[in-house]
């Protein structure tokens, strides 16, 4: 038996809860629906994973928990309820523009990582300042306190040589170096969910793996909850525990790292992983979506149902019928 | 085994102070597909562009063999070197930076033709729609401008750019890297769809260890502007040898949860 998903309570091991979010932006071509009826838990404590293609949504997502979506883009529909540590539960998506949580909720509560280091650390400011001022922002403490604290996480997130290192400039630090940085600056106000949008598609394959292994560690000393967007299949098998399928703004299939990349059940997720270069067989074609997709629809849209293993998938009941599951 | 196509020796190439290209020799056999792995800074564009002779070397040869016999490209002038720019073309990164937007496709494919003073306004015409076709377009996108398609398409209507001058030596500096697993796939096929067609050789510049082990003969795994390990990809991949090789595979992340990533750490090694 399969139970349809409606709006539940907040479940108190779950950090967010999204629930039939809806993202549309107005273009000179008309409406464009990015984000379609996107409903997904973020698990307290534990590494929720988002992969999709360019244009899956799924860093739009990403800015509607932040109440970031601006215009031409509007959030038509949809709650994201958010539990932080020693407060209430409350709907983002519900606060007015002018209420003080908003900017609790950015940088505070919840902070941010993106792609690229370089563009989200400001130039002209030392490296040690950005990180203060992350702090100085949020918090009524002096700067020589904050200055502390930030040299306390630089050096947590693996920068050596605080004294001199802390009064150079981004330009004098290695992109994996930087990421470090923008990771410090994160997490310096303690945030209980940490967001990453492809923090580490723009590094080397070393690098990655360093950086991976950086945001796993401090979770569980700092024990946040982390939600991860990437495109990355490889990234999400090291490093999540949950993870959500996000194709053409909407959720495909949603489940444990183990049931979606071990047993995909939905015919993206198959094709996604069959076009890995890693995986297929040596001098065979690579599988594209298209090829393992075939004839079955995969753009109608049809509402999550969670199956008895708990994982949640997105088809037709008569797919689910073929694939055993009422 | 097939003849030898290209011989690099002892390739030199500096930038002020900094050593990018240190030393480097190999072969590249005709129809062999040669990739060139390493971390950003490597070297292995620059070795690219110097092959090309897109920037000068400061020491070392490059020796290309066409149908004439042997041609040293570096001792050549750009007058000897034009008519040998036809045999060996090159395919970019980023799709959307190496198209003009204000060329229509038509005006992009017949370019490298009315450059190299090939054929008529007619046989030109021919020469795209088949080159077009050879690349699965359709010949409605020749009217329009490059904004008009997605990635992956770009990416086709760059390798039909290059193939129209029915080049023997294809240079790709990370030609898929930029482009979704799904997309990519798809244009790895069609390279591979060619090569064999054509018969054609590949250079193929790339940090993603997998799609190298993939479509691959041979690889060169460069650090530091130096060639540390070079040989078949099996063997690389399975029996490295280099510590740094060592180190770049131990990073890959599997797609496979049960196969933790435990990536060496490079403090550790002498390299």
């Amino acid at each position: 038996m399969s139970d349809r998903q409606f709006h539940d309570a907040m479940n108190p091991d779950n950090i967010l809860q999204v629930r039939d979010l809806a993202v549309e932006f107005h273009t000179e071509t008309g409406r464009t629906a990015a984000l379609q009826g996107v409903s997904f838990d973020v698990p307290r404590g534990q590494v929720t994973a988002i992969i999709g293609e360019s244009g899956s949504g799924k860093s739009v997502t990403a800015s509607a928990i932040m109440r970031l979506i601006q215009p031409p883009g509007r959030v038509t529909a949809g709650s994201v309820d958010f539990a932080p540590s020693g407060s209430a539960p409350y709907d983002v998506l519900a606060l007015t523009d002018n209420d003080a949580r908003i900017e609790q909720l950015r940088g505070d509560h919840i902070s941010m990582v993106f792609q690229e280091p370089m563009t989200a650390l400001a130039p002209v400011y030392s490296v040690g300042n950005q990180v203060a001022e992350a702090i100085l922002c949020h918090r009524e403490v002096s700067k020589q306190a904050a200055w502390d604290e930030a040299a306390d996480m630089l050096q947590r997130v693996g920068i050596d040589e605080l004294q001199r290192r802390m009064k150079q400039y981004p330009f004098e630090f290695s992109g994996g170096m930087r990421q470090r940085v923008v990771i410090a600056m994160a997490l310096v106000c303690q945030p209980d969910l940490l967001i990453c949008d492809e923090p580490t598609t723009a590094l080397d394959v070393t690098i990655q793996a360093e950086i991976l292994t950086l945001i796993r560690q401090l979770k569980d000393e700092l024990n946040n909850s982390v939600l991860f967007i990437t495109h990355d299949i490889g990234v999400v098998a090291q490093l999540a525990d949950h993870v959500v399928v996000m194709h053409h703004g909407r959720v495909l299939e949603a489940g444990t790292v183990r049931q979606v990349l071990k047993q995909p059940l939905h015919p993206y997720t198959k094709g996604l992983m069959a076009a890995i270069p890693g995986l297929a067989p040596k001098g065979q074609r690579l599988a594209t979506v298209a090829s393992v997709v075939g004839a079955t629809d995969i753009t109608t849209a049809h509402p999550l149902t969670r199956l008895a293993d708990g994982r949640q998938i997105s088809l037709s009941p008569s797919q689910l019928r073929a694939l055993g599951h009422e | 085994m097939n003849e030898v196509l290209l011989e690099v020796n002892k390739l030199r190439k500096t930038f002020g102070d900094s050593l990018a290209v240190d030393d480097v020799s190999f072969k590249l056999r005709s129809a062999e597909i040669l990739g060139v792995v390493g971390e950003s800074g490597s070297g292995k564009t620059t070795l690219a562009r110097c092959i090309m002779r897109a920037i000068e070397v400061d020491s070392g040869t490059v020796r290309y063999r066409s149908d004439e016999g042997w041609h040293e490209l570096l001792q050549m002038t750009e007058r000897e070197l034009f008519p040998l720019r036809r045999q060996i073309q090159m395919v970019f990164q980023d799709p959307f930076a190496s198209l003009n937007p204000r060329m229509t496709v038509q005006q992009i494919l017949e370019e490298p033709l009315i450059i190299h003073r090939l054929g008529d306004k007619a046989s030109r015409r021919q020469a795209v729609a088949e080159v077009l076709a050879s690349v699965h377009l359709d010949s409605a996108v020749l009217s329009r401008f490059p904004h008009a398609f997605s990635g992956g398409q770009r990416q086709r209507i760059s390798i039909a750019r290059a193939l129209i001058l029915q080049p023997r030596l294809l240079v790709c500096d990370e030609s898929v890297s930029a482009l979704d697993v799904s997309v990519q796939a798809q244009i790895i096929n069609l390279l591979e769809d060619l090569q064999q067609s054509l018969g054609l050789t590949y250079l193929f510049v790339a940090h993603d260890l997998s799609l190298v082990r993939h479509i691959c003969d041979r690889v060169l795994v460069m650090y530091k502007g130096r060639v540390v390990e070079e040989g078949a990809v099996d063997e690389v991949f399975e029996n490295p040898q280099h510590d740094y090789t060592k180190l770049l595979l131990s990073a890959i992340p599997s797609a496979d949860p049960d196969q933790r990533l435990a990536p060496m750490d490079r403090r550790l090694l002498d390299i």
